[in-house]
């Protein structure tokens, strides 16, 4: 008899933290090509590359985000995650996105990809006794008193809402005869902002707009948790309007994330 | 800046320093010491007090009898003492060795002389001591003073060749060496003042000191060698001073001795994990080797994408009618290369691979005869593991900041074909083994090497059947039927050569589905002016097929096999292959050519060039001869 897993609410861990999640998702992704012979005759499949695990995971940030998470930094190392009975050894973060709309807990969402092998056996559900226990945060981020700024945006009216998103691609070397990579590299930082305001000014030119924002996440109490800097170009606006509501403007800014080469 | 690091495209190398630490990856110029180096009979320091000076730079530096037996060498000091050898025993004489830069002194052979008496002295050596017989037991004198056994001056060596555990001997005192102290040349700098202290460095570093030394350390009487039992010491160099000299002029005469006989340990090192400071460190002494290599399998591995490439270097004897015979233009026909893909290496990672790829010329000639040595390559799957490749060409890409991709054209030229082991993919005995009558599995490709007397048997089988281990071995005949214990028993008519055999030497790996064959009829043309061409068919054989077959994605097992059997056909050796669908018919062809690239585990692509040859596959005059390589 197979039994389905119940779960109240997921204890997530990043390290040795523990962080509140609504939802955790995984996944693994093989690639693989059939071999057909000359007589017709199929041979095997063969594999094109190692299985790429993906795990995607929503959580309320209840303090500053924590150093791995910060995809557009430099620092490549992977962090060891665990829920429901399952750790993954070795995870690397891809894109860490969140909404902020007034009176909304932010939710914050983070992707990675993962190599090797997971003992899926694991899986168990919550023991009572750890969620009778289990503390409640006092602090989670909220869209009451976060905001943001806009230092350098010609013309943008009042923002009422905005979503964060930044990312990067995960390039995984392999050494010959193996199946988990040796180095998962980071390229192609990019972060992201999309508004939406009453107005954004003018129209935008061939370069876009230079745009410099600042997002400062806080709780309900005014409690500082983040910062974070979109300092970039709006290349996108749009302006919506519909029967009985309001004239809405959307516009996303764009910041590519460059490295400067340390002189060895 | 030495000659080496001016000689790189690579900026940032510098000369080896013990104050400093130095992260993995980095590189260092290792010189032994910074500053100049200085001949012994150098005379710009004022009188030096230079007393003897032994080394094998000359023929002339000998005394011989008729058979180039050594009866003294000459000291380049003049009106100094020689050392010399006045037995007519053969077995105290030493041998001139020809071509190599020092004598060898092996068992009861010795030189020794007299006029050598000095109280103060600064002696330097350069020796290479062979691993002792019995090396709990043994010790070898580097050199003696006094002519008895005991007691004497001297200094030896004993011990196993590890850390802590090679020692070098004054008198009766013990110090563990710094460096090995077998099979590699050392530099032993004595430094004798009177009769109050005698200290001794190695490669130097100084090891040990005695404050009371035997008084033989004064004695007039000198000896090298007599290590009986014992496989012998070669002597480079050897030259002292009379006087205690300066630590800087010590250094200045230990580099002239580092430079002339360390052609392995100078040049370029790159650190394989974080050095810390301390000249301990230094890569010639036993903590220094865990630290900074030459090697370039202690810092990368090769990535995906790696691939070889072999070419048959033939001269086709045309006989007309399509008949030819393929003459063989060296004893090594194969020519091969390797693509080495080195991807996602940062910055430190590249900087030190591409320095190690300029530097690769650096290397010590193989001989006096020949070229500098190749680059001693792990090679990836399922080429052999201790290749000798020359690295010729090198692409570097960077795709982005601190992202690198290094390729690296290398070409072997000592690996030869006509060892029967194989030219690059071997018999180990572990991947492929010597057919043996009990195995512990079947797995279908195997490679097996079956000897024989007959040369039409002998050779590499490839097993057909389905997978079998010692659980599945009575299943349906389709492998060997039976096993005892843990173990598969292949029965004589299930052997290579048996009757229901499910080894093959035939070539019966088929191809990919999609395939092309293009054809080309020899036609001889005659052409005359203000005519139609003429066309004729060229003698009997005017079809003679030149194809490419593609083996794509294929396993690293199925990969093994295939580059088997191509490398033990070397470029030339004829034997059957079946055209696919239509054609079906079974021809005799050869291949030249064929390239094999390591995508992924078990995905490994391999295209292969055949050309058709009018001849049967299996010979009718034989070379019945096996010759092996030890």
């Amino acid at each position: 008899m197979s039994n389905f897993l119940s779960y109240q609410n997921i204890d997530f861990r990043f390290g040795d933290q523990n962080y509140y999640a609504s939802s955790v998702s995984l996944s693994a992704q093989a690639s693989v090509d059939a071999v057909l012979l000359n007589d017709g005759s199929l041979l095997n499949y063969a594999p094109n590359g190692a299985v790429v695990g993906g795990l995607s995971v929503d959580f309320y940030l209840t303090g500053s985000l924590p150093s791995f998470l910060q995809i557009t930094g430099l620092n490549e190392s992977p962090i060891d995650v665990s829920f429901a009975g399952v750790k993954i050894n070795q995870v690397y973060s891809k894109s860490l996105s969140f909404s902020v709309e007034p009176f909304q807990p932010i939710v914050i969402s983070a992707e990675f990809d993962w190599y090797g092998n997971v003992l899926l056996e694991d899986f168990n559900e919550q023991s009572r006794l750890i969620l009778n226990n289990k503390l409640i945060p006092d602090y989670i981020a909220n869209g009451y008193k976060s905001f943001i700024t806009t230092s350098d945006i010609e013309g943008v009216g009042f923002i009422v809402s905005f979503d964060y998103n930044m990312s990067c691609d995960r390039p995984a070397y392999f050494n010959v005869d193996e199946v988990v990579p040796f180095r998962v590299a980071k390229l192609n930082k990019t972060s992201e902002l999309s508004i939406k305001s009453n107005t954004l000014g003018k129209i935008l030119s061939i370069d876009g707009k230079s745009a410099i924002t600042n997002i400062t996440l806080k709780d309900t109490y005014n409690t500082s948790l983040d910062l974070f800097k979109v300092s970039g170009v709006l290349t996108n606006q749009n302006y919506e309007i519909s029967e009985g509501q309001y004239l809405l403007a959307s516009a996303k800014i764009t910041q590519t994330i460059p490295e400067t080469k340390t002189l060895i | 800046m030495s000659s080496i690091i001016s000689g790189l495209n690579i900026k940032n190398i510098f000369e080896y320093n013990p104050l400093l630490s130095y992260d993995k990856f980095d590189i260092i110029d290792y010189q032994l010491i910074t500053g100049i180096s200085v001949y012994p009979n150098y005379t710009g320091f004022g009188n030096t007090g230079l007393c003897s000076w032994f080394n094998n730079d000359y023929l002339e530096d000998f005394a011989t009898d008729g058979n180039f037996n050594i009866t003294g060498w000459t000291n380049k000091v003049i009106n100094s003492g020689n050392l010399l050898q006045f037995s007519l025993d053969d077995n105290v004489r030493p041998n001139v060795v020809f071509n190599e830069p020092y004598i060898t002194l092996k068992n009861l052979e010795f030189l020794s002389g007299t006029g050598f008496e000095h109280t103060k002295r600064t002696i330097f050596i350069a020796a290479n001591t062979s691993s002792p017989n019995k090396p709990n037991i043994d010790k070898q004198k580097i050199i003696k003073f006094g002519p008895l056994d005991s007691p004497n001056g001297s200094l030896q060596v004993a011990g196993t060749n590890g850390n802590l555990q090679a020692r070098l001997i004054l008198d009766n005192t013990s110090f563990f060496a710094v460096s090995p102290i077998y099979d590699e040349t050392n530099i032993f700098t004595l430094i004798q003042d009177a009769g109050t202290s005698l200290k001794v460095r190695q490669n130097g570093l100084e090891v040990g000191q005695i404050n009371s030394p035997n008084a033989q350390w004064n004695s007039s009487y000198f000896e090298i060698g007599n290590n009986p039992g014992n496989n012998g010491i070669n002597y480079y160099d050897l030259f002292y001073f009379s006087g205690i000299l300066s630590e800087t002029q010590i250094d200045y005469y230990e580099k002239y001795l580092f430079e002339k006989y360390f052609p392995e340990s100078d040049g370029l090192f790159f650190a394989k994990k974080d050095v810390p400071v301390g000249e301990q460190y230094s890569p010639i002494f036993f903590t220094g080797k865990d630290y900074w290599t030459k090697n370039i399998n202690d810092l990368f591995n090769f990535n995906y994408g790696s691939s070889a490439n072999f070419t048959a270097n033939l001269s086709p004897l045309k006989m007309g009618d399509g008949y030819k015979t393929n003459i063989v233009n060296t004893i090594n026909t194969l020519n091969a290369t390797f693509n080495l893909v080195y991807d996602g290496l940062t910055d430190a990672q590249a900087k030190c691979l591409i320095a190690f790829f300029e530097n690769t010329p650096e290397s010590p000639n193989k001989s006096i005869y020949e070229g500098f040595k190749g680059v001693t390559t792990n090679l990836f799957n399922p080429y052999k593991s201790n290749a000798e490749l020359y690295f010729k060409k090198a692409n570097f890409n960077s795709s982005y900041n601190n992202i690198n991709k290094i390729t690296i054209e290398a070409e072997s030229l000592y690996d030869s074909s006509l060892d029967y082991k194989g030219m690059h993919v071997v018999l180990d005995e572990i991947k492929i083994k010597t057919y043996t009558e009990t195995v512990d599995s079947l797995t279908t490709h195997d490679v097996f090497y079956y000897p024989s007397t007959s040369f039409i048997d002998r050779g590499y089988y490839f097993y057909t059947g389905i997978n079998r281990n010692s659980t599945n071995a009575t299943g349906p005949v389709t492998g060997p039927a039976s096993g005892p214990f843990n173990k598969i028993l292949i029965g004589p008519s299930e052997s290579p050569t048996g009757t229901n055999s499910f080894f093959t030497k035939d070539f019966y790996f088929k191809g990919d589905l999609e395939y092309d064959i293009n054809e080309n009829v020899r036609l001889f043309s005659t052409e005359m002016k203000n005519s139609t061409i003429e066309y004729s068919k060229d003698g009997i054989n005017y079809n003679i097929l030149e194809f490419s077959v593609s083996f794509n994605r294929r396993t690293n097992q199925e990969a093994r096999a295939i580059l088997k059997f191509l490398d033990d056909k070397a470029g030339f050796k004829i034997f059957s292959y079946t055209l696919p669908q239509p054609y079906n018919k079974t021809i005799s062809v050869y291949c030249p050519e064929w390239n094999h690239t390591y995508n992924f585990i078990n995905n490994n692509d391999i295209s292969v060039k055949f050309i058709e040859f009018k001849n049967p596959a299996n010979p009718e005059a034989l070379f019945n001869t096996q010759i092996k390589l030890t």
